[in-house]
């Protein structure tokens, strides 16, 4: 188990058929049975790695561990269909105890045991297999547990489809936190605004951050991928900001407007390199689930009109006088798909048709929730279905914390951290850890001691794996 | 004030208290609302050039646009110029260069030129600037300010942008001059006077929508005059967010630096024989105790015509000696006519201290005559040495010791002794600067009192407050938390 467990980390570790010039990975072969055809595929693939039974030794006792539970069944019969396919005769082992005892008590020629999950920050499922020899050798008949020949060790990997993810994402394990906390990286100076998510397509999500003249792309690991100079601001604005969003934009898939810039740009990630494919009118304030939204700064400031709208319309009324520190999109949609910070500190709740949502209480029209910081993000970590509030702490007068909030008016946080350096004034959400449920990452100001500043990105997941 | 905004101005209060003056955690500025502050007076000056008190600085630094601003931990930044100026031809010329599209609130563009007449305004005959001092070692300063050309010939403009300035001897302070806020040009600040009516009781700003550093956060500026009481009444009331005095109102209180200094000018040719006794009786006076008993704001002793604030960690001001047996009957002469002592009007510790000196000068057997006179007749009756003795008060504008004893020498004594300690001075830091400074003190023959600051109390609500070590803040940087928007 140990083994196979490092394995897969070695799996996570070793880089990805999107960054090196490895074949691409089967592709499906039939069409998605209740599993998704993932499952098929990392099947196919693992029988592909095992071959024909050697030496016309069949029978095949077939033992799959997977710590999500869910996922287990529908591995075993695609693996069975696999294996019966490559001229196995293949018979599940499910008793408790020793395998290779239960397999040679059985008859059994070989025993394969498959361990397999979904490898960390990929959107992949990964397997491990031992082909482990169970007849009895004539040779070693005084040592009956011996093994007639080595055994063998086999991996494969496929894409995880949103089926699989599901399936394969791991519960919490009894007494973890809420959520675990992490740095992700530094960058030097102070980031404005964050995006997260695929600025490639099929190529698993980055972290976008966009600095005053300036956009990084990072690894979901903190690694530089690619930076870009943006065009100079054309009228001076007293507090920089940006808008940002990671999305299908068309051409491009990263979308970026600075506070004062004459217009946005869109670009796409090819090769390491950051192209700008198109202008834009509007500012892009978040792309999520439900799709983009796209606002319009204040002539000369650094906050937004709360003129909201799917797509970019400059005529777009305002919805009212209020002005607005940014937007956030759930990652996937649902009932809360939006959420939009006003200057006033309240944070509106919206469905994804843009309209406010709700209010429990029949004499307000809108949802709001009070004491949100300026650097939020919407984010479902508890995978209920409906998005929680990642934001940083609305306590002025207590040092920075993460804390996340569900969004309901009231609502104790369910989770706090901290206290951290420095001030959190931008955040994202994508699920960057590749688990199947949504993650966030924040970014906190800081001053250095030689007076410049710097950004601290921290990653807030409820991803098993990354929970202490 | 509801339950909520109370919870939020104790926190912010403690928050404060931890980190004055920077902004709170995870909140980023808001646009908008009226801030309304509070000052000892209401601002009668407007140009840059003349404002010398903290109610008309302030109004210029609301109203003008900064050539070099001073950040909080003491560096230079650009304003309107796009980058400090480094020193060219061995320290004697500088060059500026104005930012690209700015422009005054009424759009004319600003370049060069508008750089080079602010230089020449300070040094006009018509309206002689308190802040001269700027200009002076500026090439053809002299010339300028005795009348003999129309133009500064050190001021030499390049291109639409490029100006060199072309120094009488090194400075290379000369930056630091360009931070000062005489040297603002008008019309370029964060806001600009609101349309009014009849005369008021308030000074209101509007936003500059053309502002080089950008709209200012507050949707209105309104500065209005309240003695210390009724400052801090207010202020607990929510109906002011900020008071610049020297007393504390309540609040978030920070204390600015003690940049004005108050100082005793003997004028050894009017005195004659009492000269001596006369110092020897100032001499005497416990500087540390009349700082503490008699300045309103934060004060400190002074050992040199420098504020200590400009000097490191200077040795602390001597005490006061006791004057030698028998001094007084050696002055007895001098007590046949009553000395003028000069003092300017609108300056209370100036006053207490002139008073006390007054005490001291009787004590000694000399009799002093308190005469209290406008700010601009004190200046003309220094420069015509027409005293006996003089109690300044000068507010300090540049943070460096050179630039800070041409301005209290040009107060004192005119250009010419000006422009000899900017000279003196010059380079020097810390010790070096603090000897050259004792020596200039002598020779200009004052003794200095003490220096005092204000104090900024602010409204929990009232965000980017955020001094420069010159002890200036941006009115333009300063946000309400929530925009102004009502609770």
């Amino acid at each position: 188990m140990r083994l196979a467990l490092s394995l897969l980390v070695a799996l996570a570790a070793a880089p990805s058929p999107a960054t090196r010039a490895d074949p691409p990975l089967p592709a499906q072969s039939s069409p998605p049975g209740p599993a998704g055809s993932s499952v098929e595929a990392l099947a196919a693939a693992l029988a592909r790695e095992l071959g024909p039974p050697a030496g016309g030794r069949r029978a095949l006792a077939l033992a799959v561990e997977v710590r999500a539970r869910a996922l287990g069944a529908p591995l075993e019969a695609a693996l069975s269909a696999a294996l019966s396919a490559q001229g196995y005769a293949v018979a599940p082992l499910r008793t408790p105890g020793d395998p290779e005892a239960a397999a040679r008590a059985a008859g059994h020629d070989w025993l394969l045991r498959v361990q397999a999950g979904l490898v960390p920050g990929r959107r992949e499922l990964g397997a491990v297999a031992e082909l482990i020899p169970t007849w009895p050798s004539f040779f070693l008949q005084r040592r009956p547990g011996a093994r007639a020949v080595p055994p063998r060790l086999v991996e494969a990997r496929a894409p995880a489809d949103a089926a699989t993810v599901l399936l394969a994402r791991e519960g919490r394990p009894a007494g973890a936190p809420y959520a675990g906390v992490r740095r992700l990286a530094r960058l030097p100076g102070r980031v404005l605004a964050l995006a997260a998510g695929e600025a490639e397509e099929g190529r698993g999500p980055v972290v976008v951050a966009a600095l005053p003249g300036a956009l990084v792309v990072l690894s979901v690991e903190g690694e530089r991928l690619a930076t870009h100079t943006l065009e100079p601001v054309a009228g001076p604005v007293r507090a920089p900001a940006a808008a940002l969003a990671v999305g299908d934009f068309g051409g491009g898939r990263i979308a970026v407007r600075e506070a004062g810039a004459q217009h946005g740009a869109v670009l796409a990630l090819r090769g390491g390199r950051l192209e700008p494919v198109a202008a834009l009118d509007g500012a892009p304030l978040c792309s999520g689930g439900a799709g983009a939204v796209f606002g319009a700064f204040q002539p000369g400031t650094s906050v937004l009109a709360d003129a909201l709208a799917p797509l970019v319309d400059p005529g777009a009324p305002p919805r009212s006088a209020r002005t607005l520190y940014g937007v956030a999109c759930a990652p996937r949609g649902g009932p809360i798909a939006f959420a939009a910070l006003g200057t006033d500190l309240r944070l509106e709740l919206l469905g994804a048709d843009l309209r406010p949502v709700p209010s429990a209480t029949p004499a307000a029209p809108a949802t709001f929730l009070e004491g949100v910081g300026t650097g939020f993000a919407l984010a479902d970590l508890d995978g209920d279905g409906v998005a929680e509030v990642v934001t940083s702490s609305a306590d002025p007068a207590s040092p920075e914390r993460i804390r996340v909030v569900p969004a309901r008016p009231g609502a104790a946080p369910a989770f706090e951290w901290g206290p951290i350096d420095g001030a959190i004034l931008s955040g994202a959400s994508a699920d960057l850890t590749a688990d199947g449920g949504d993650d966030a990452v924040l970014g906190a100001v800081l001053r250095l001691e030689d007076g410049s500043e710097a950004t601290d990105l921290f990653l807030v997941t409820s991803d098993p794996r990354e929970l202490p | 004030m509801s339950a909520r905004w109370r919870l939020a101005a104790v926190l912010c209060a403690l928050a404060a208290a931890l980190a004055a003056g920077t902004a709170h955690a995870g909140v980023r500025p808001a646009y908008g609302g009226t801030i309304r502050i509070a000052l000892p007076v209401l601002p009668r000056e407007r140009d840059p050039a003349l404002a010398s008190e903290p109610a008309d600085l302030l109004l210029a630094r609301a109203t003008a646009g900064q050539l070099l601003e001073v950040t909080e931990d003491g560096r230079l930044a650009p304003g309107l110029l796009e980058e400090v100026p480094v020193p060219e031809a061995g320290g004697l010329a500088f060059r500026l260069r104005v930012r690209a599209g700015s422009r005054t609130a009424s759009g004319a563009p600003l370049g060069a030129a508008d750089v080079a007449h602010a230089l020449e305004r300070l040094l006009s005959r018509a309206r002689p600037s308190p802040h001269a001092w700027v200009a002076l070692p500026i090439l053809g300063a002299d010339a300028l300010l005795a009348g003999r050309t129309a133009t500064l010939a050190g001021a030499q403009v390049l291109s639409p942008r490029e100006l060199l300035l072309r120094l009488a001897f090194p400075l290379p302070e000369l930056p630091w001059l360009l931070a000062s806020p005489a040297l603002a040009i008008p019309g370029a600040g964060a806001f600009v006077p609101a349309a009014s009516g009849a005369p008021s009781r308030s000074v209101e700003l509007a936003p500059n929508p053309g502002a080089a550093a950008g709209l200012p956060f507050a949707g209105r500026l309104v500065l209005v005059a309240a003695d210390a009481r009724g400052a801090a009444r207010l202020l607990e009331k929510g109906a002011l967010e900020l008071v610049v005095r020297p007393e504390a109102a309540g609040g978030v209180v920070t204390a600015l630096p003690a940049l004005t200094v108050t100082l005793v000018a003997v004028n050894a040719q009017r005195l004659g024989d009492a000269a001596p006794a006369v110092r020897a009786a100032l001499a005497a006076i416990d500087r540390a105790a009349l700082a503490r008993r008699f300045a309103r704001g934060p004060a400190v002793a002074l050992a040199t015509i420098v504020p200590p604030a400009l000097l490191g960690d200077p040795p602390p001001a001597p005490p006061g000696r006791p004057a030698p047996a028998g001094a007084s009957a050696a002055r007895a002469p001098a007590a046949a006519r009553p000395l003028r002592l000069l003092v300017p009007d609108d300056s209370p510790d100036a006053r207490a201290a002139a008073e006390r000196i007054q005490v001291t000068l009787f004590d000694r057997g000399l009799r002093a005559r308190l005469e209290p006179v406008p700010r601009a007749a004190l200046a003309s009756q220094l420069a015509a040495r027409d005293h006996d003795v003089a109690v300044l008060s000068v507010t300090v504008l540049a943070h460096r010791p050179a630039l800070a004893a041409g301005q209290v020498a040009l107060a004192v004594a005119g250009p010419d002794a000006a422009r000899r300690a900017m000279a003196l001075l010059a380079g020097k830091e810390g010790a070096s600067a603090q000897d050259a400074a004792a020596a200039l003190s002598a020779s200009l023959d004052v003794v200095p009192l003490f220096a005092t600051g204000l104090r900024v109390s602010a409204a929990p609500a009232l965000q980017g407050l955020a001094p420069g070590a010159d002890g200036a803040f941006d009115p333009g940087g300063l946000w309400l938390l929530g925009g102004g928007a009502p609770p």
